[in-house]
């Protein structure tokens, strides 16, 4: 097995008032997509910060490359995003870049060709307009993340950290950041990302891990994951208004342990012991207007419910994530 | 090592590409040529050469003293022409009539005044000069010297001296008092008013540039806060780096703004003699007290260890801030370190010697600008000098370590300001 990308050991963090991080271990293989999930407070960023040596952990240890992470020259291989973005406003674009680069390593001139690439491949440079002569605060938000994610990656890093990249992204952006996201992959980096929006995690992660209070819950390869709880999961789709008969069996604890109900589709676990076909039966006799009924693996969405829970999310802890 | 470097050099061509920048630094030279010329200008309009030549002596004296009082004056400050003024012998009953003709007179904008010379005169202690510019002191004291020589000249006559002698003894020119200052080892060159104002002149530029620099500091470390741009930085270079670069950077565009200065300053003196004359204005020439190359590096030295101490303390504070607001009120205690320091500079001026002198110009936060006070004033001994910088090396080496601790946790942390106590956690913490 190669060397990983990341090797956290047992690490904790506290802060003051709370414990941020608390006995974390993971192991991020090289080459894949890692998604890091947890609440708002969950320790996300503070996780982040401590790989990137933006803090230190109170106790553990953490290599990143196969380097100890405290190595400084290992942090030049290392492109980070991150969730409270940010550029000099009243710097000319080009030059904010240059010098995210060349805190890097990178040369002016090396870091200027790049510059050029990059501003061309995310249309902030085009025939008419040169958006890399503007300064940062006359360009517009969107604009102004695209800028901070060429800095993030302008001197083509080994491993990319991306911390909540889709926040505040429209679709179209968001749809490129996922291509590009999946061209450092083709090209064999490392990308980790860490959201709370699980549809995203789940198409494009290999593996995920899933915190919670400064703890992980799990973690794993996606596929693997999924399986490991797909046993009692039926998704059931019905056509029009869904009747109180209907209401009342999808509530009977008997059969159903947990319903997550997004109006017409709903993910159920079954109770324990329950039937798959007699929940089918009698939803059949109560006339529900069935559209779909089947078992399958359970979303990473309704896992993360499962194993995370609504007592998972602390209330005010945002900001340290 | 090209990281602190990457970093001085953004600080250093961020600031000096302002217009703020290029605006003090091309506008401060101008003022100062402008403030060497245009006393000198306001003066020559002002007073123009018939001012206090332009008037009627009524003179009532019976003795001629009229006449001797308008040599004096000599028809003005620049100007040798007596006929300008208007000279008319009268008896004592005249003098009310004409005193009302002259007021009249000046009222018209005929004369600009007049002065009574009454019967006793030669014996009396006072008399009257009424006039437009009765409120200008410098008119007035030369006309009281022109008749203080010319009541003088007057008395001699009578006391039966030649009229030709008492002439030429009594029109003496003036005289310029020297000054020189004596020290601990003995005369020390030219004192005077134009070392005081040197001397008060560089004082008062320290205090400003450690101000306006330590400021700067504040403010770029607020900005990366506040922009939420210094955790992408601190995932690249360490704390103490962005710390130590930005303060050199900040500290770079300060001497290079003051370089700039002193060249366009003396570039300014260079050209202030044809300017003079091309706005035909005379002048005393204005001579600089000569500054040795070694003096001049003492006082650089001194420069950049108040900034370096003071843009410490100030970068501090602008990691435990979140607002400008919040910049203004956390950063008191050290601006009231820099503002009593400038309330020091005139008790030390006026009598650089004293105890108190000599302590606040080693007591690190003060020493910056009172030292370099006193060095251009009398000789300081080497040993207080010694002690001074070497109590600013402590103080700096202090501040730093404070500093990048204060740095350290503050820079990433928003929310509410630290109190004192979780001040002293950071800096044990770290």
């Amino acid at each position: 097995m190669p060397e990983p990308a990341i090797e956290i050991r047992n690490v904790a963090k506290r802060y003051d008032a709370h414990v941020a991080v608390r006995d974390l271990s993971l192991v991020i293989p090289r080459g894949s997509v890692y998604g890091l999930l947890g609440p708002n407070g969950a320790g996300k960023t503070t996780t982040i910060r401590m790989i990137l040596d933006i803090i230190a952990p109170d106790s553990g240890t953490i290599s990143v490359l196969g380097s100890m992470h405290r190595d400084r020259t290992i942090q030049d291989r290392v492109g980070y995003l991150p969730e409270e973005r940010g550029l000099y406003k009243k710097m000319q674009v080009r030059r904010v870049l240059k010098f995210l680069g060349e805190l890097k390593g990178l040369s002016g001139r090396e870091a200027d060709s790049r510059i050029t690439i990059w501003l061309e491949r995310l249309g902030l440079r085009t025939p008419e307009k040169d958006w890399g002569l503007a300064k940062v605060d006359e360009l517009s938000r969107g604009m102004q993340q695209k800028v901070q994610f060429i800095g993030a990656l302008l001197h083509d890093p080994d491993l990319v950290i991306l911390d909540e990249p889709f926040s505040g992204l429209d679709p179209v952006n968001a749809q490129a950041l996922k291509d590009t996201v999946v061209d450092l992959k083709r090209r064999g980096k490392t990308v980790i990302f860490s959201t709370h929006i699980m549809e995203n995690a789940e198409r494009l992660c290999d593996s995920v891990c899933i915190i919670a209070k400064g703890e992980k819950v799990l973690d794993g390869a996606v596929s693997e994951v999924r399986a490991a709880h797909g046993e009692r999961t039926i998704a059931l789709a019905l056509d029009g208004d869904v009747s109180p008969a209907v209401k009342a069996i999808l509530a009977d604890e008997s059969l159903v342990s947990e319903a997550d109900d997004s109006n017409r589709f709903y993910e159920l676990v079954l109770a324990p012991g329950a039937d798959a076909n007699v929940l089918l039966r009698r939803l059949v006799e109560a006339g529900a207007p069935i559209q779909r009924f089947e078992r399958v693996q359970p979303s990473l969405h309704s896992i993360f419910l499962e194993k995370v829970g609504a007592t998972g999310v602390e209330a005010g802890m945002s900001g340290h994530g | 090592m090209a990281r602190l470097w990457a970093v001085i050099k953004r600080e250093y061509l961020e600031r000096v590409r302002t217009k703020w920048f290029i605006f003090s630094t091309l506008f401060t030279p101008i003022l100062f040529g402008a403030l060497t010329l245009l006393p000198i200008w306001l003066a020559s309009k002002s007073m123009d050469s018939e001012n206090i030549a332009h008037i009627q002596i009524l003179d009532a004296s019976g003795s001629g003293l009229g006449k001797r009082i308008n040599l004096a004056l000599g028809g003005g400050v620049m100007s040798n022409d007596t006929s300008s003024t208007q000279i008319i012998l009268l008896d004592t009953a005249q003098l009310a009539a004409a005193e009302l003709a002259a007021t009249d007179a000046v009222v018209k904008k005929e004369t600009r005044g007049y002065l009574v010379l009454g019967p006793n005169i030669l014996d009396a202690t006072e008399t009257r000069y009424a006039g437009r510019n009765a409120s200008s002191l410098p008119d007035i004291g030369r006309i009281e010297a022109a008749v203080r020589q010319g009541i003088l000249a007057t008395r001699l006559e009578r006391a039966g001296m030649d009229a030709e002698r008492v002439t030429s003894l009594v029109n003496t020119r003036r005289i310029e008092l020297e000054a020189e200052q004596i020290g601990d080892r003995g005369r020390e060159g030219k004192g005077g008013i134009v070392k005081y104002i040197f001397a008060f002149s560089l004082a008062f530029l320290l205090y400003m540039s450690i101000f306006i620099y330590g400021q700067n500091v504040l403010r770029g470390v607020l900005e990366e806060k506040q922009t939420r741009v210094a955790e992408v930085v601190v995932s690249s270079v360490s704390t103490d780096t962005l710390l130590a670069g930005k303060v050199l950077g900040v500290g770079a565009v300060g001497i290079t703004q003051q370089i700039l200065w002193v060249v366009g300053s003396l570039l300014i003196m260079k050209i202030r003699e044809p300017v003079m004359n091309a706005l035909h204005l005379t002048s005393t020439s204005l001579s600089l007290p000569s500054i040795a190359p070694s003096v001049l590096a003492l006082l650089l030295l001194f420069f950049v260890l108040g900034f370096m101490l003071y843009s410490a303390l100030f970068a501090a504070i602008g990691a435990m801030v979140n607002s400008d607001q919040e910049a203004q009120q956390a950063q008191q205690p050290v601006t009231l370190l820099l503002v009593s320091t400038a309330i020091l500079i005139q008790p030390v001026l006026l009598n650089p010697g004293t105890k108190l002198a000599t302590i606040a110009s080693i007591f690190p936060f003060s020493a910056p600008i009172l030292m370099p006070l006193r060095l251009s004033l009398v000789s300081v001994p080497w040993t207080q000098v010694a002690a001074s910088l070497a109590s600013m090396v402590v103080a700096i080496a202090a501040a730093i370590w404070l500093a990048s601790r204060i740095y350290r946790t503050g820079l990433l942390m928003y929310g509410k300001r630290p109190s004192l106590r979780e001040l002293s956690r950071w800096l044990r913490r770290s």
